[in-house]
């Protein structure tokens, strides 16, 4: 049976910070991460982004790493956030898959 | 050559952010503020644009984080005070705001309620607030100043029977309203879409 039962569904934005902190990035790059891998669709703000990183810290599902002296502070996932992604990626091959099932096949582009 | 101005926007942030905009569009950006005072030296037309964020619920240790990763985030960013507070002696009592900054000292956070950020212009628009949950939080710390201005305001009008104060009450409910109707808006959107 599929664990991921309980857990409840991540919004767009905390999944990908989290996927962006697979490899420890500072704040710039997390933004630019996901406007990349989404064509720009999804352009994230500032302020959004510090509230989204605070949140995800305090879950601890990220935190900060590298020598804190430094001047940009970096951030990667945890063990816990790695999870929570997982759970999240098998949540939405579910949705995908009912939802090809009902409005027709996979066509991407 | 720098040029300087005056001006008093109060809590007219998105004048304030509207003005600066024209300013970079005429070629000229900021380069140091004061209490009323704006410096700009010049640039080409429309190199930067701005925001103007709401701060002044933060405590000083996370005014100061949130304006550093800002930084970080390369933007340049100007502490600005808003011109509007309500003071006995010389502390303010800020029961609206996060722990740690309820009383604004002139020290850490009183005369540095605003943040202006400014970002070379790419071409796309700047935002600073993107998700309909995040800005219906933001627009709540920029109502609930006013609310309580609207509260106080209109406990003193009813105890001392006063006009006045009824009608400094009146006009504090006009921006609870227009930020209520924002939260709202948000808050309706969010219900089926993030962003």
């Amino acid at each position: 049976m599929r664990d991921n039962v309980k857990g409840g569904a991540l919004t767009e934005v905390t999944f990908y910070i989290l996927l962006s902190l697979y490899t420890p990035k500072h704040g710039y790059a997390v933004m630019q991460f996901i406007e990349e891998k989404t064509g720009g669709r999804l352009s994230l703000g500032a302020g959004t982004l510090y509230g989204a990183l605070n949140s995800l810290q305090e879950k601890g599902w990220i935190e900060p790493c590298g020598d804190s002296e430094g001047r940009k502070k970096e951030y990667h996932i945890t063990a816990q956030g790695k999870e929570t992604a997982e759970k999240e990626l098998a949540r939405l091959h579910e949705l995908v898959s009912v939802a090809s099932g009902i409005v027709g096949g996979t066509h991407y582009e | 050559m720098s040029k300087k101005y005056y001006r008093f926007f109060g809590g007219l942030l998105t004048a304030q952010e509207n003005w600066l905009n024209k300013m970079s569009e005429k070629g000229y950006r900021l380069i140091r503020t004061g209490k009323l005072l704006y410096e700009f030296e010049e640039c080409k037309p429309g190199q930067v644009k701005y925001c103007v964020e709401f701060i002044a619920q933060k405590s000083k240790n996370n005014a100061k984080d949130y304006h550093d990763f800002l930084e970080e985030m390369g933007y340049s960013v100007f502490y600005k005070n808003i011109n509007l507070n309500y003071s006995v002696g010389r502390v303010r009592w800020r029961p609206w705001a996060e722990k740690g900054g309820r009383i604004a000292t002139n020290a850490a956070t009183f005369n540095r309620e605003l943040l202006i950020v400014e970002k070379e212009n790419d071409g796309k628009p700047f935002e600073l607030h993107t998700s309909y949950e995040d800005k219906e939080n933001y627009y709540s710390n920029l109502r609930d100043p006013w609310f309580l201005l609207l509260l106080m305001f209109e406990v003193f009008a009813v105890v001392n029977r006063s006009v006045i104060l009824g009608a400094a009450a009146l006009i504090s409910l006009i921006p609870v309203i227009v930020y209520q109707s924002q939260i709202m808006k948000n808050r309706r959107e969010a219900r089926t879409k993030e962003w």
